[in-house]
């Protein structure tokens, strides 16, 4: 029973890790893409003319929108307080832009010309909330200035917050309409790039793969290029994870394996009366070997429904864990996720029932082996 | 009238065991031949070596020089050790029964070991046999000495072996439970025409076997 149970735990502790980590894994792909889409295209120089180009990528069929944007760092004032801000300028009539999920405060289709939507801690830094005014000078105000001609700020009113989850955006990030953007940067028709979103998000590489061709002076980014480093961390958080969680496992099966080599070694006069009886080596063999892999395969589905019943209660276990310590909600806070991220993936299921069966079984095979090769007469002395 | 058939042989049994002043031998040179349906005793004081034999004799253990054989139908003799619980049934003087399995199941569990997975009509005769057709289902832990002993008896029995070893069965009983004991043991044994080969300190129920020996010094003797 302890032996299940010592299997039982181990399995749930290594799956909740992986099932967790790859909610967070999901959580923060899913993001990457609604922040910057599931392609980006950019260019050395501002695209001219991007209508034809926007055109010709909606027609694609592997493409389900496309829109342009510019983009560049401004100074953001309100009163005493100032801040350097990446404005965006975007289409404030895609009704489909990601923006609109992270709306907090206000709303997106308030965004005109004389309305900005900032990212949540850019707005505490100027110290605004929605309906406060911020001054905005962009680069071509200063060559402006350069020239000997006196530039005025841009005003906005702030209509929108927005807070995705990425400190890049949220502490940087305001949301002007495009046209707006062009007349304060004096960008005329240009723009810097495109945000595509496709129909099949996974298959980002091979779309721009094959976009890239015949356009030299464009670059096609899919969103796994976006924030490659970022994703990486995140797998090799989660390797490391594993390999930690495979460490505990196997100090659980050892548990199991010295457990069993216990039982066998108490049982010893019994595998003698066996043996008397007639019991082959491998009937012996089959008997424990049976043994470990019946614990595997009992503790494998405790481990199962542990896993589920942690995962299912996992906002109130960690609501206890921070109350119990005195923190705050650090989901909500750091990763600002409503509730702790999940994805649960087969082939970890699969791995962690393969491996603690294989274990089990040849923790139960060794010491049946070592009791199968003694003399029945010396068994049976150790009564 | 033609000598009954061999169902047990040993010839020149030697075995010592290393102890911190040498090797200690306990058994010089044995002979010992045993024919279908008989019974035989060996005696001893303790220490002589009486359950080293036994365990001999069955292949429970393995002589330094000498080799043991026992009838295993239509292969004629063979090597103790190479044919465990084959042609030979085992009572040990402690029963050695699994205490996790109920009478029933302990006698089912020789049958089993030894590929007669469906003899369960054939253990329950068995223990009917033996007096316990009321106790098939009780662990050994609700059964008294003797009718533990009874149930090693029945497992001893069920897969029909030419020989029954049996290594002081009354040794652990009182003295009327072990008289009933050895009465139904050698009834049971005569019944079903096995040889007996019966390791005891009662003159007794030596005197009961069809022959007496008795060990000493290593060496086996006629009584």
């Amino acid at each position: 029973m302890v032996s299940i149970l010592g299997v039982g735990l181990g399995v749930a502790a290594l799956l909740v890790v992986q099932t967790v980590m790859n909610g967070f894994g999901e959580e923060h792909r899913l993001r990457i893409r609604e922040s910057f889409g599931d392609c980006v295209v950019v260019a050395r120089t501002p695209i001219e003319h991007p209508q034809d180009l926007l055109k010709a990528l909606r027609a694609d069929a592997a493409v389900a929108s496309a829109t342009p944007f510019s983009e560049g760092p401004a100074l953001a004032r309100q009163g005493d307080f100032s801040n350097v801000a990446y404005v965006r300028g975007i289409d404030p009539t895609d009704t489909g832009h990601p923006a609109r999920k992270y709306v907090f405060a206000g709303g997106f289709d308030e965004l005109d010309d004389g309305r900005v939507i900032l990212g949540f801690g850019l707005a505490r830094a100027l110290r605004v909330q929605v309906g406060d005014k911020i001054e905005v000078w962009s680069p071509a105000m200063a060559e402006r200035a350069e020239k000997g001609k006196a530039p005025l700020p841009a005003v906005f009113e702030v209509c929108a917050l927005v807070r995705t989850g990425f400190t890049e955006v949220d502490d940087r990030a305001a949301f002007i309409p495009l046209r707006r953007f062009n007349q304060l940067w004096s960008m005329g028709d240009r723009v810097h790039g495109l945000t595509l979103r496709l129909k099949e998000p996974a298959q980002a590489y091979d779309v721009a793969a094959r976009l890239n061709v015949g356009r030299p002076t464009l670059q096609f980014v899919p969103w796994q290029e976006i924030k490659k480093n970022f994703l990486e961390a995140i797998r090799f958080e989660k390797t490391m994870l594993f390999f930690l969680m495979f460490i505990i496992t196997l100090v659980a099966s050892f548990s199991i394996g010295s457990t069993l080599f216990s039982a066998v070694i108490r049982r010893s006069r019994e595998v003698g009366v066996l043996v008397a009886l007639g019991a082959r080596r491998l009937q012996l063999v089959a008997l424990f070997g049976l043994q470990g892999l019946l614990i595997g395969a009992l503790g494998t589905s405790l481990g199962f429904l542990l896993t589920w019943l942690i995962l299912a209660f996992r906002e109130q276990i960690l609501g206890s864990i921070n109350s119990l310590f005195g923190n705050g909600d650090m989901v909500a806070n750091v990763y600002q996720f409503s509730k702790v991220p999940l994805h649960y993936d087969a082939s970890d299921f699969v791995v962690a029932a393969g491996f603690t069966l294989l274990v089990t079984t040849i923790a139960g095979l060794v010491p049946a082996l070592w009791a199968a090769g003694r003399k029945p007469s010396e068994a049976m002395r150790d009564a | 009238m033609p000598e009954a058939e061999i169902v047990l042989s040993a010839q020149g049994l030697q075995k010592s065991f290393a102890s911190p002043a040498g090797p200690l031998v306990v058994l010089r040179s044995v002979d010992l031949v045993v024919h279908a349906s008989e019974s035989v005793s060996i005696r001893g004081s303790s220490g002589s070596g009486k359950t080293t034999l036994l365990q001999l004799l069955g292949g429970l253990d393995t002589a330094d020089a000498g080799e043991a054989n026992f009838l295993l139908p239509g292969r004629g003799l063979v090597p103790a050790r190479k044919n465990l619980g084959k042609g030979v049934g085992f009572v040990f003087q402690n029963y050695q029964l699994m205490p996790e399995l109920n009478a029933l199941e302990n006698v089912l569990l020789a049958a089993q070991v030894a590929g007669r997975p469906a003899a369960a009509a054939e253990a329950q005769a068995l223990l009917e046999s033996v007096g316990l057709g009321g106790r098939l289902r009780h662990l050994p832990a609700q059964l008294s000495g003797g009718e533990c002993q009874r149930v090693a008896i029945a497992r001893a029995l069920i897969n029909r072996p030419s020989v029954l070893l049996a290594d002081e069965p009354t040794g652990n009983l009182d003295e009327a439970t072990g008289a009933e004991v050895m009465r139904l043991l050698l009834e049971v044994v005569a019944q079903r025409g096995t040889a007996l080969v019966l390791v005891t300190h009662s003159r007794e129920f030596a005197a009961r076997t069809d022959r007496q020996w008795v060990l000493s010094n290593g060496v086996l003797s006629p009584a």
